[in-house]
């Protein structure tokens, strides 16, 4: 059997930050698919490069609860778990690595129910959320995939990319969008600092819906806290282990 | 048998730490990683090991939350740390290796002079109940030996590599910022730190 290691960010200021990742080891303990599923974060504990300290499965795989295949995934990963890329032979283990939770694409479905648990209606729009930055290019184009997947759906009006970082900005999603109500999901890991708090306050939110000149924006938690992320991430530790 | 790791009190049927609050944690892995998530003030304690556990709980211990689940919740990876240290098999990493490895945000840890280095793991080490062997430190059997510095000091080290240039004058600690906001003005370890490097400049 496999074990199953989950890796997260965590914070050293957040306590939330790290909730996501726990919960769906839980969950994946529960099912009992794999003969552990281990827990590492970059900033919280055990650690990225200690996780796998005491672990004596011969075959382990590694998945990234991170949104997007950047500087964490493909640098800060690799470095402090000392994996040499998909595939690591160490000691007698067999460590496979996956892409990310974010960047796969069942996760689109994940999306599609986060905004219709928030009554997402077949007239409404849907804006992916992402956090978008300069440096990083693929977390832009997989926000925008993922937005393209929604869109692809046909359940929805309206779907497209906005970002806390970078254009087109979530400040001027009602000008991005013409549905009457715009369902907002994030496209983040955890309800931490930005998704929990600076958005919210930034987009002057009320709650999980707010009136705004005659229209409606409905705002979802992190798409990260769903509980169907789990099977997201049995999908990809199962296509790694093929 | 009463036995003590860390600040944890382990007796025959519960695990705790002991204090003038009597309060009772049900005896699971997440209820108890939830309570020791933040301190008696109220802050979050991002460093397992930091003595600064809540105090006067208790936990019952039972055949799915036995005493070896609960420490390893309460601190992730100790048995196994103490089990390899013992055996001789603990790989232990020295500090310089682990700034030198940093990039992004953290690669300027690795500027840090040695006297900062020993300083920032004096004030960083001496909150946490780990025992830093990557540093030399001794450990007993039933300590928690450390085999390589963690984030937080890795963070820490950055912060005080940025104040070697022209060291902020110490402040007053408060209790009130965040345990590891290093960058703010009377963080308790920040000013620790600070006021070490004043004195031994003086
Ligand atoms: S490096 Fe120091 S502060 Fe960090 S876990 Fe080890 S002993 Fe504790």
């Amino acid at each position: 059997m496999t074990t199953l290691a989950l890796v997260g960010h965590g914070s050293h200021l957040n306590a939330n930050s790290s909730a996501p990742v726990h919960a769906h080891a839980a969950t994946l303990r529960r099912r009992g698919r794999f003969e552990d599923v281990l827990t590492g974060f970059w900033k919280e504990e055990p650690s990225l490069s200690r996780m796998l300290d005491g672990c004596t499965s011969a075959d382990v795989v590694v998945v990234p609860v991170f949104i997007s295949n950047g500087y964490f995934t493909k640098t800060v990963i690799p470095r402090e778990m000392r994996l040499d890329g998909p595939l690591t032979q160490r000691d007698g283990q067999r460590i496979r690595y996956t892409g990310p939770v974010g960047a796969d694409e069942s996760l689109a479905g994940v999306i599609i129910e986060r905004a219709l648990e928030a009554g997402a209606r077949p007239e409404d729009a849907i804006a992916v959320l992402g956090h978008g930055t300069r440096r990083e290019s693929e977390s832009e184009k997989n926000v925008y995939a993922m937005a393209k997947r929604v869109r692809a759906s046909g359940r929805f009006a309206e779907a497209g990319a906005v970002f806390l970082d970078q254009e087109p900005g979530m400040l001027d999603m009602l000008e991005v969008f013409r549905a009457g109500t715009v369902v907002v999901v994030p496209l983040f890991v955890a309800d931490g600092w930005h998704a929990g708090q600076t958005i919210p306050a930034d987009l002057s939110l009320e709650g999980a819906e707010t009136r705004k000149g005659g229209r409606i924006v409905r705002y979802t938690p992190a798409v990260g806290t769903h509980p169907s992320l789990a099977a997201v991430i049995e999908r990809l530790a199962g296509s790694a282990a093929e | 048998m009463t036995r003590t790791v860390g600040q944890l009190l382990i007796e025959d049927e519960t695990i705790g730490v002991p204090g003038a609050a009597k309060r009772t944690i049900t005896g699971t892995p997440e209820a108890v990683f939830a309570h020791v998530r933040l301190g008696d003030d109220g802050r979050y304690r991002p460093l397992s090991g930091a003595a600064t556990l809540p105090t006067g709980w208790s936990a019952p211990l039972g055949p799915a939350f036995d005493a070896d689940i609960a420490i390893e919740t309460v601190y992730p990876l100790a048995l196994t740390h103490q089990r390899q240290f013992a055996a001789g098999t603990l790989r232990v990493v020295p500090l310089e290796d682990v700034l030198a490895r940093q990039s992004g945000r953290y690669e300027s840890s690795a500027v840090l002079s040695e006297e900062g280095r020993a300083r920032a793991a004096g004030v960083v080490c001496g909150a946490c109940v780990r025992h830093p062997v990557w540093n030399g430190a001794a450990c007993a059997p039933e300590g928690i030996p450390c085999p390589e510095a963690c984030s937080v000091l890795v963070a820490f080290c950055r912060e005080a590599a940025s104040w070697q240039a022209s060291p902020p004058p110490p402040e007053p600690p408060d209790p009130r910022i965040a345990w590891a906001a290093f960058e703010e003005p009377g963080n308790e370890l920040r000013e620790r730190y600070l006021q070490e490097m004043a004195e031994a400049h003086d």
